[in-house]
């Protein structure tokens, strides 16, 4: 028994670092293509078997995207629509899913499913009707609509991983909290929260790359003012190779950027499984 | 106390009332601002906006003094938004031109108006081919606007460098495709095979073009036009699977397919943006019995329920008028849906027109089938066996003919 622990430990310990290269490799390699195309001159790509590597750039593609006027109106939509879907998000999701947390297991157990029974249904299938109830509320073309279109989908993940990061924290210290005389509100919010902002930020970074790039009720609920995912969407459709792959870069960039910035809150910890026995 | 409620619900009452009154006042105005503005859905690239935008409705705008919101949107989205609009009874688009291979579920969902009491709006100079797409069970849904077919782009350089003609029926297709891949050992001609509605729309071709007709599909022209391609399939670039109406452009730019049926719009994006002037085009091969492309192109449609329909009226009838069809066919290059309409276009346009103009002869509209989702699955699915799985040709379109039959008893029994 020992010997075969020694044996997988070893296999898995050698080939750790290949398989972690590979993958990397594999996740990169789209990101390259996509912005090297977006900074090469056009003869270097149209062409039977372009160069991995390009030796000649252009800021040709940025320049044309960026003094069109076509980018600015949809990335602040998309810029807003994400930011306050996140803030709402943790709003909501925090207080619940500390109460479930604390909750018994059996219940626990019970509500998470129940949470997850929402996201059951694929967003193509609940999309319309979805859409429809929104349009009669006048939400179309409305920030508030995307916002609340991006909160179904958002929500259950996010108490999700909320559940598994309050569970980590010990009930004892709250407990300790309420001995010392502090009220409960006080506790949560002076004790608990800040033991549970890494948790929280990666549930934000995770909301926010998602309404970031949501694509299915942006598509249902705008007719005339894009976010970023549907105006790349349209030079995909309608533009040139270029065009494309330079907003499919714009998009890109902030992902990039919130995931560099926030990466070292992002520990495996935190994004457990809610129910943990 | 029992006063001060009744005092309370008396005010709660004229408050109300007061802000049914405002409301009411305030619907009229929204109602009022409305029919100023005529909101137009279209699926256009930017250069084509900038044409709608420049020359098309400003003048318009100015004759009737309504405001055009131009809305980009595709045609596949189009069915999506308009459906979910009309379920939510509260429609916010006036007027739509979409592609015609798109109009069935627009009818079968009740998302556009009958427009039969229009008809005579339709101007003689029509071209007679292009009304029957708009009809559906004898009503006219749609009008006509600007038809397109599908030409065969060719490299001309290589065509020359093998000292090969353009083929013209299917005998030399085979014969130019074994050429390119002898040569080269690759295939260099694209057969769009990606079971999608693009393969539907070469199927169609091949088919009629053998006498055959793809809603029966197990005819003696399905066969013939089925094992044609499973002859010429060794031959064809690999990338014919992932062929669309999209993807020739980057081969073609790239030189990777030399021979490639597609767009017209093609040339435009492969002359104008990537210089390719070496790509020319000219109308395609006819099969065993005819030559036959689909025609394609966008009609004008009305959305049940379209919040400014008098005005969205005008503008169809505006559209079609020879003042805006001149103007698509020298600004954009567009095939014009009147006989009268062709003025002057840009000498490198010239050829492709000549191509578009000769296939224009042999174009056959699509059936407007209620039951088309299903012919389109059952020709992908028969095309996915015989040629991707090697089945038996008869075998396979006698069962995806029964599919279709199946799906026409369905709709005729609703």
């Amino acid at each position: 028994m020992m010997r075969k622990i020694d044996i997988s430990e070893k296999i898995s310990n050698t080939a750790y670092i290949p398989i972690a290269i590979i993958a990397a490799i594999l996740m990169v390699i789209p990101v390259y293509i996509l912005f090297m195309t977006s900074f090469a001159v056009p003869s270097d790509i149209l062409k039977p078997h372009p160069d991995f590597f390009i030796t000649r750039f252009t800021l040709d593609h940025w320049k044309n995207v960026f003094t069109s006027g076509n980018i600015w109106p949809p990335f602040k939509k998309s810029f807003v629509v994400a930011t306050m879907t996140t803030i709402i998000a943790i709003i909501i999701a925090a207080p619940a899913a500390y109460v479930i947390a604390r909750m018994p297991s059996k219940i626990k157990y019970a509500v998470v499913l129940s949470l997850f029974f929402t996201r059951m249904f694929p967003d193509v299938g609940i999309a319309l009707p979805i859409a429809v109830q929104f349009i009669k509320l006048n939400l179309m073309d409305t920030y508030l609509g995307l916002v609340m279109a991006h909160l179904i989908v958002n929500l259950p993940f996010a108490a999700w991983i909320l559940v598994g990061t309050f569970e980590t924290i010990p009930k004892d210290l709250e407990e300790a909290a309420l001995v010392d005389g502090t009220s409960k509100l006080t506790a949560l919010m002076r004790i608990i929260m800040p033991i549970a902002l890494p948790g929280i930020a990666v549930t934000a970074i995770f909301v926010w790359l998602n309404s970031w790039n949501e694509f299915t009720y942006a598509l249902y609920l705008t007719i005339s003012d894009r976010t970023l995912p549907l105006q790349t969407y349209y030079y995909v459709q309608r533009g040139g190779i270029f065009d494309s792959a330079t907003y499919a870069a714009v998009l890109t960039i902030p992902v990039m950027l919130v995931t560099f910035f926030l990466q070292k809150y992002m520990k495996s910890g935190y994004l457990a499984g809610a129910v943990k026995g | 106390m029992k006063k001060f409620y009744t005092k309370l619900i008396a005010v709660l009452i004229i408050i109300s009332l007061l802000g049914t009154v405002i409301a009411g006042c305030g619907s009229k105005t929204q109602s009022e601002a409305r029919k100023k503005v005529l909101k137009v859905s279209m699926g256009l690239g930017e250069a084509e906006w900038k044409v709608m935008k420049e020359d098309i409705f400003p003048p318009f705008e100015q004759k009737y003094g309504v405001k055009i919101e131009p809305l980009q949107i595709e045609a596949g989205d189009l069915i999506k938004k308009l459906d979910a609009m009309h379920k939510a009874n509260a429609m916010d688009i006036d007027i739509i031109t979409q592609d015609n291979m798109q109009l069935a579920p627009l009818v079968a969902k009740g998302l556009v108006e009958d427009l039969s009491q229009y008809r005579d709006m339709i101007p003689k100079e029509v071209i007679p081919s292009l009304v029957p797409v708009g009809e559906f069970d004898g009503k006219l849904y749609f009008m006509p606007y600007r038809p397109n077919v599908e030409i065969a782009f060719y490299n001309e350089d290589k065509f020359n460098e093998y000292g090969l003609k353009l083929p013209t029926n299917w005998d030399e297709l085979l014969q130019v495709a074994k050429t390119f891949k002898e040569k080269e050992g690759i295939g260099r001609v694209i057969i769009k095979e990606n079971l999608g509605p693009d393969s539907t729309v070469q199927m169609f071709d091949l088919i009629r073009s053998a006498g055959g007709d793809p809603t029966v599909l197990n005819d003696e022209g399905s066969i013939k036009a089925f094992t044609f391609l499973k002859e010429l399939q060794p031959y064809l670039s690999p990338d014919s699977k992932k062929a669309d109406w999209n993807t020739p452009v980057e081969y073609l730019a790239k030189d990777s397919v030399y021979l490639v049926e597609n767009w017209p719009y093609t040339a435009n994006v492969l002359v104008e943006q990537y210089g390719k002037k070496n790509i020319l085009a000219y109308h395609g091969w006819a099969g065993p019995v005819k030559e036959s492309h689909v025609l394609g192109g966008e009609v004008i449609g009305i959305p049940t329920g379209a919040p400014n329909k008098e005005m969205a009226i005008k503008f169809m009838e505006y559209l079609m008028s020879k003042e805006v069809q001149e103007k698509l066919v020298t600004k954009l290059g567009w095939p014009s849906m009147r006989s009268d309409a062709y003025g002057k276009v840009a000498e490198w346009q010239k050829p492709y027109f000549e191509a578009i103009n000769e296939a224009l002869k042999h174009a056959e509209p699509r059936p407007n089938l209620v039951y088309w989702a299903d012919v389109d699955k059952a020709i992908n699915g028969a095309l996915r066996e015989i040629i991707f799985e090697g089945k038996d040709i008869k075998t396979t379109l006698d069962k995806y003919h029964n599919m279709i039959e199946e799906a026409k008893k369905a709709a005729e029994s609703k």
